[in-house]
């Protein structure tokens, strides 16, 4: 639906409130004039579309002209009422010029018609209704107004937001830590001598692995089995460096793989127990991912073991307790998302670094 | 010339290993996986050379290196480290970027051959990577061929005396070499505070303030020692328990 039809449809509203306002008037100059109701619609309908016009294009244009925000109240209250002395006049005068000519065309055209006479009293209810009417429609105006500014800020926002969160993404490609890069390239090298078959392996993997992070968007949802594949992938290229220091475990239900997941959100953490959990033991350590579906929620855990006498253990939240720019990055990333609805949570004890991703469980194709 | 190997992968060690196994006139004295092991080695079997990784658990390659002294040759190697690679080239200190290749390796190889003293340069380059760590979340003690690592939160309070300083942590007590006022910079300055011309203490291992005599206070701690408190430590510590 296109704003085309969004214009149409607010103008026919318009106008329909307007046909309201002239049966109205209608029926109370017949009830209280005894006009008969033939001829009071004649009068009443033409002149109050015709001042649906003047107020739809003067009112609208001056609100737009002086937007509440940038003026005084007094300024604008002053203004809004000398042109609706103006516009209820103009309107008296039209009442009056269609009213004679009615007197003049009825007789020759409907002759059982009794054409409706202006009266001072009738001229002065018409002013006053008028001027009301002007001031209904400009409030109208500034009530539209700023509802569309409301509307445009929104969409800004979460245009921004979409932006930011592509950004993100990217920014979370390219940290995928630099060491991690060199290091396995290192090992290719040291892998051709000994090892062709176990170098080409690896080569390999890296090359999947870095490929699959290539074709991640930031919108597109992926299912978590996919996301856990990559972390597989990487666990697999990070387990031909560290050998048997690096054990790395990960249990999944079915209902739980099936479920869409931001992309890069399991990897960032898994880099994080391997970089500062098992690769600040020198006899190494393992990494539990964990995942289950409980209900609508959907729950993330990933555990890794720890360096008990590292520094992070004071304040959890240096770069020895694996938290760095990770997790926050995560946190954010999930609030993007999903709002309150998700949660990540972290803490240390017992030689254990433990990061809990809670988020709502939502299936569907990867789109 | 002996060689010392410090690396934490199986993987990069058998490539140095490898490498140097074309040059006759180098001998592999040892090989080591982390940093502990490395600092014990140095002392034990004094290499000329010592190929040392950055990034290993426990202890950094720079830890490594106040610890054990600035007598071997030091190479290092990294596989990226922003700070550390700048670091090398400030202070002219030969490192290899893995992965690297067998001429690389030979050129670090004469480099060391032409017996460039190192020994400033590497000082220089400690200090650099200590001061990136501030404040210090740990204090690293050298007892013969073995490491205390000793958390900061852990220690109660630090006693200079003449060129060490004596540590004073969970019932336990370390002499280290270096000076009181290196260790002040370097630790949280919200946590420790000079309270003395010889003392500098854990705010957090304060029972009490207790006067002696007039004007004069001393600062009792939770295991019952008592520290003398300088007039102007005294004003350093009201301010921040206040």
């Amino acid at each position: 639906m296109g704003e085309g039809f969004w214009a149409r449809r607010s103008a026919t509203l318009y106008l329909a409130a307007w046909l309201m306002l002239g049966l109205l008037l209608a029926g109370l100059l017949d009830a209280t004039l005894g006009a008969g109701l033939a001829a009071s619609l004649l009068f009443a309908l033409p002149l109050m579309l015709m001042y649906a016009a003047v107020c739809g294009f003067a009112a609208y244009y001056q609100c737009r002209a002086f937007p509440l925000a940038q003026r005084g109240p007094a300024a604008v209250l002053a203004m809004f009422f000398v042109s609706a002395a103006c516009a209820a006049l103009l309107w008296c005068a039209a009442g009056t010029a269609w009213a004679a000519a009615w007197r003049m065309l009825a007789p020759a055209f409907f002759p059982r018609l009794e054409p409706l006479a202006m009266s001072a009293p009738l001229t002065a209810t018409m002013f006053g209704v008028g001027m009301l009417l002007y001031g209904i429609s400009a409030c109208g105006h500034y009530l539209a107004l700023e509802f569309a500014r409301v509307r445009h800020l929104e969409r800004r926002e979460l245009e921004l937001k979409l932006l930011a969160q592509d950004a993100e993404l990217r920014l979370l490609r390219s940290q995928i830590d630099p060491h991690f890069l060199f290091n396995s390239l290192n090992s290719i090298s040291a892998l051709t001598a000994f090892d062709a078959d176990a170098a080409r392996a690896m080569t390999l993997q890296l090359a999947g692995f870095f490929r699959h992070t290539l074709g991640l968007e930031a919108q597109r949802k992926v299912r978590l089995a996919d996301e856990i594949a990559l972390v597989e992938q990487f666990v697999a290229i990070e387990q031909v460096r560290f050998g048997a220091r690096l054990v790395f475990a990960c249990s999944a239900d079915e209902a739980a793989r099936a479920c869409l997941v931001p992309p890069m959100i399991l990897q960032p953490l898994v880099e994080n127990a391997v970089k500062h959990g098992v690769g600040q033991l020198p006899e190494g350590g393992a990494v539990q991912v964990t995942a289950q579906r409980a209900g609508s929620q959907l729950r993330v855990d990933v555990e890794n073991d720890v360096d008990p006498d590292s520094p992070g253990a004071r304040a959890g939240t240096g770069a020895g307790a694996g938290a760095g720019i990770g997790l926050p990055n995560v946190r954010q990333r999930l609030a993007g998302m999903y709002g309150s609805e998700a949660s990540v949570h972290w803490a240390r004890g017992d030689g254990l670094f433990r990061v809990a991703l809670v988020l709502p469980a939502q299936e569907g194709e990867a789109a | 010339m002996n060689v010392l190997i410090v690396d934490d992968e199986h993987l990069a060690r058998m490539l140095l290993r490898e490498y140097l196994a074309a040059h006759a006139d180098v001998e592999i004295v040892g090989e080591c996986a982390n940093g502990f092991e490395a600092v014990k080695a140095i002392a034990e079997r004094d290499p000329d050379v010592v190929f040392l990784d950055i990034q290993m658990p426990k202890l950094d390659g720079f830890e490594v290196v106040e610890l054990a002294g600035p007598r071997p040759h030091y190479v290092f190697a990294t596989a990226y480290d922003a700070f550390a690679l700048r670091a090398f080239d400030v202070h002219a200190v030969d490192y290899l970027l893995k992965p690297f290749s067998r001429e690389r390796l030979a050129e670090a190889l004469d480099q060391v051959r032409r017996r460039a003293a190192q020994t400033l340069q590497v000082a220089a380059l400690v200090k650099d990577a200590a001061a990136r760590q501030a404040p210090l979340a740990r204090i690293l003690i050298r007892d013969g061929a073995r490491v205390h690592v000793v958390a900061a939160d852990s220690i109660d309070c630090i006693e200079a005396q003449d060129d060490y300083v004596q540590v004073s942590a969970a019932g336990r007590r370390y002499l280290k070499h270096g000076s009181l006022a290196e260790l002040e910079a370097r630790l949280d300055a919200a946590v420790f505070v000079r309270i003395h011309r010889s003392w500098l203490v854990n705010l957090g291992a304060i029972a009490r303030i207790e006067p002696v005599s007039k004007d004069n206070f001393c600062a009792v701690l939770k295991d019952g020692a008592r520290l003398p408190i300088s007039r102007s430590g005294y004003q350093k510590v009201r301010a921040l328990l206040a």
